[in-house]
């Protein structure tokens, strides 16, 4: 039997070298820095579709919420940029219009660099393992657990809009400076900067990767098609769905602290409902079995849309809304599955027919 | 009777009047929920397309309110009626891509009202005696507010004819039960879901006619309902009579806590409790077709 070249797992690795190696090489061809910002921005984009991807496309975790491990990154990152930038013992400006006279309890592990990025990693994770963990174990599964997730996300976004006096509420926090590691200067508008978010992006995508090939990996597969006989198989269902929905919730989290370091902002923004959900939209449009198409699809759609500009916005939204339902109705594996049965059929036309059956029962399996 | 103990009669009134703006909010959901198990994420859309077609009525038409609202019902069901024929009844046996599909049905829907009708607000007219205020002995309230209430009620007496006293009822408790077996005694359930599909669309226009009239009507005001509309079904568990106590329990609980602390930190709060709830009785408080999730 002729393998198809999509399942061949050596070039899957050879295909992740080419395109790394062509989204690296981009710094050396241009030296715009607008340009470079932007696409580092992209990149940001392409951690939370892997993140997505991992979870979903491989656990079955439809996480509508992916905002609260991204803006809680992005705040502490931007709150650790805000006391980098603060004198010693003075407090951020929108504190004192707030009425507050010292630095709060909450702002005060940021102080310093390195408590403060940990405390950007290891908040979000810790929060999606509880989280994580009270849902899973109470079996909550399937849509139920997509719309808790939307649920906590727009509660994480109405308190960070209440808490005005620790959060500057919807005006966001706005550090002054760049981010500065040891002696180092993050300048978002850099080359260092693009290759700072290039190396995140690979080694979250390529870590994922091998969880996903991981026995790990192949217990998350199983549960997705049949969590009632992977359990009854004797392992713990609820410990491997939390423990990838926590690792998807780290990747997010990485992706939230680039974005404050990129855009040097940080507000409510990043909790709203329809940001989350567009993330699972570049995942099913690229296809969400695949972590590097799903980051293709948040290239493709993140792309087209600053390419279009505000004035094909709308059309642009009715558009992708379109697409989007076509993909859901009649191309479950997105682009991903559509290359996979060419490539199949490539291989060994006679079998085309096999494949599709194959895809057929792929889409069935992701409906559970 | 000392002004804390008014304060609180007052808040006990508003929570009926929340929870009857969360049950309306939930109704067209919880039946398609119930029935079909279809999380439609569209929901939101439904009733601002119902607002919007109140809209539409009084100003291209000068049709009066109490008119338009079993119009926007007939409109929002039909619209309800085509989506489900046209996609949602393909994907019945894959509830994640349902629940994505309808999405992408809600996206279009924001998008294309923004397109024909702005994006600036609109306004329902309702009749003078409505927009006045009630007060007895300390206590006020707005005579919309209590005209939803009643609406709640006369919503739910009329669902629950629907369900419990028709043939079309009797099709519809049995395919939730157990599409096969219904099916193979010759109801035809693709049918009683296209139908329930459209009712629960419906319901959705009436509550958009009314919410149209309470807020300011825009092509995003959906939103705004289906997360608090999602909760109370999720935490009803899909039963008329689940979603009505829930709405009522919610309602009440933030309207207290909004009076201890504030609205926004209330909405919080509710929010911790119904994760809390889910945690020990996932299947909700009265689960409509038993199965476990």
């Amino acid at each position: 039997m002729i393998q198809n070249p999509y399942h061949n797992k050596t070039l899957q690795w050879l295909f992740y070298l080419v395109v790394f190696a062509l989204l690296g090489a981009v710094p050396l061809i241009s030296d715009d820095a607008f340009l470079l910002n932007q696409l580092a921005i992209y990149g940001v984009y392409g951690m939370l579709a892997v993140s997505i991807s991992l979870c979903w496309g491989s656990g079955g975790i439809l996480n509508m919420g992916q905002g609260i491990a991204f803006g809680l990154g992005a705040y502490c990152m931007a709150m650790t940029m805000q006391m980098q930038t603060q004198a010693e013992g003075t407090i951020p400006p929108f504190m004192l219009n707030n009425g507050l006279d010292a630095l709060p309890w909450i702002w005060q592990p940021f102080q310093d660099t390195t408590t403060g990025i940990i405390l950007a990693l290891l908040i979000p994770t810790a929060f999606y393992l509880i989280f994580g963990g009270v849902m899973f174990t109470a079996r909550v599964s399937g849509p139920f657990f997509a719309i808790m997730t939307l649920a906590t996300l727009s509660a994480f976004a109405t308190i960070f809009v209440d808490l005005q006096p620790y959060t500057n509420g919807v005006n966001g926090i706005s550090p002054p400076g760049s981010l500065n590691l040891g002696e180092t200067e993050i300048d978002p508008y850099s080359s260092g900067a693009y290759w700072f978010v290039f190396a995140l992006l690979v080694a979250c995508t390529v870590a994922a990767k091998l969880i996903n090939q991981s026995r790990f990996g192949l217990i998350v597969r199983a549960l997705k098609d049949d969590p009632e006989r992977v359990r009854f198989l004797g392992y713990n269902v609820a410990i491997y769905e939390t423990l990838v929905y926590a690792l998807s919730g780290l990747i997010a989290a990485i992706a939230g602290c680039c974005f404050a370091v990129l855009t040097q902002y940080v507000s409510p923004a990043q909790f709203e409902v329809g940001f989350s959900i567009s993330i699972v939209i570049w995942v099913a449009l690229g296809g969400r079995n695949s972590l590097i198409w799903a980051m293709f699809g948040a290239f493709t759609v993140q792309g087209a849309q600053s390419y279009v500009g505000d004035q094909f916005l709308s059309t642009w939204i009715l558009i992708l809304g379109f697409s989007f339902i076509l993909v859901v109705r009649f191309l479950p594996g997105g682009f991903a599955g559509l290359v996979e049965t060419i490539l199949g059929r490539a291989a060994k036309p006679e079998m085309g027919a096999d494949t599709a059956n194959l895809e057929f029962s792929d889409a069935k399996e992701v409906a559970k | 009777m000392d002004i804390s103990s008014i304060a609180f009669a007052n808040s006990l009134i508003l929570g009926l009047s929340i929870a009857g703006i969360f049950f309306v909010a939930a109704l067209g959901l919880t039946i398609i929920y119930g029935t079909a198990g279809v999380i439609n994420m569209a929901h939101g859309e439904f009733i601002m397309l119902g607002a919007y077609t109140v809209y539409a009525l009084q100003t291209f038409a000068g049709i009066p309110y109490f008119l338009c609202i079993p119009v926007a019902f007939v409109v929002v069901g039909a619209i309800g009626f085509a989506i489900e024929k046209s996609l949602i009844r393909y994907l019945y046996d894959r509830p994640l891509d349902t629940l994505l599909a309808t999405w992408g049905v809600s996206l279009v829907l924001i998008q294309g009202t923004r397109l024909i009708f702005g994006s600036d607000p609109k306004y329902v007219e309702i009749p003078q005696f409505l927009s006045s205020n009630l007060e007895v002995g300390g206590l006020s309230l707005g005579v919309f507010r209590i005209f939803i209430i009643f609406m709640a009620l006369v919503l739910a007496a009329g669902v629950w004819f629907i369900f419990y006293k028709t043939d079309f009822g009797i099709k519809i408790r049995a395919v939730t039960q157990n599409r096969e077996i219904a099916a193979s005694f010759g109801i035809n359930s693709g049918q009683v879901y296209s139908f329930t599909f459209a009712l629960g669309a419906g319901l959705a226009g009436v509550a958009g006619a009314l919410f149209g009239a309470l807020n300011i009507v825009l092509p995003t005001m959906g939103m705004g309902y289906v997360v608090e509309a999602f909760l109370t079904v999720v935490t009803g568990g899909g039963a008329l009579l689940g979603s009505a106590i829930a709405s009522l329990a919610i309602g009440e609980l933030q309207s207290i806590f909004a009076l201890i602390t504030n609205s926004t930190f209330a909405k919080f709060l509710i929010f911790v409790l119904i994760v809390v709830f889910l945690r020990f009785r996932p299947q909700g408080l009265i689960s409509a077709s038993g199965k476990r999730r």
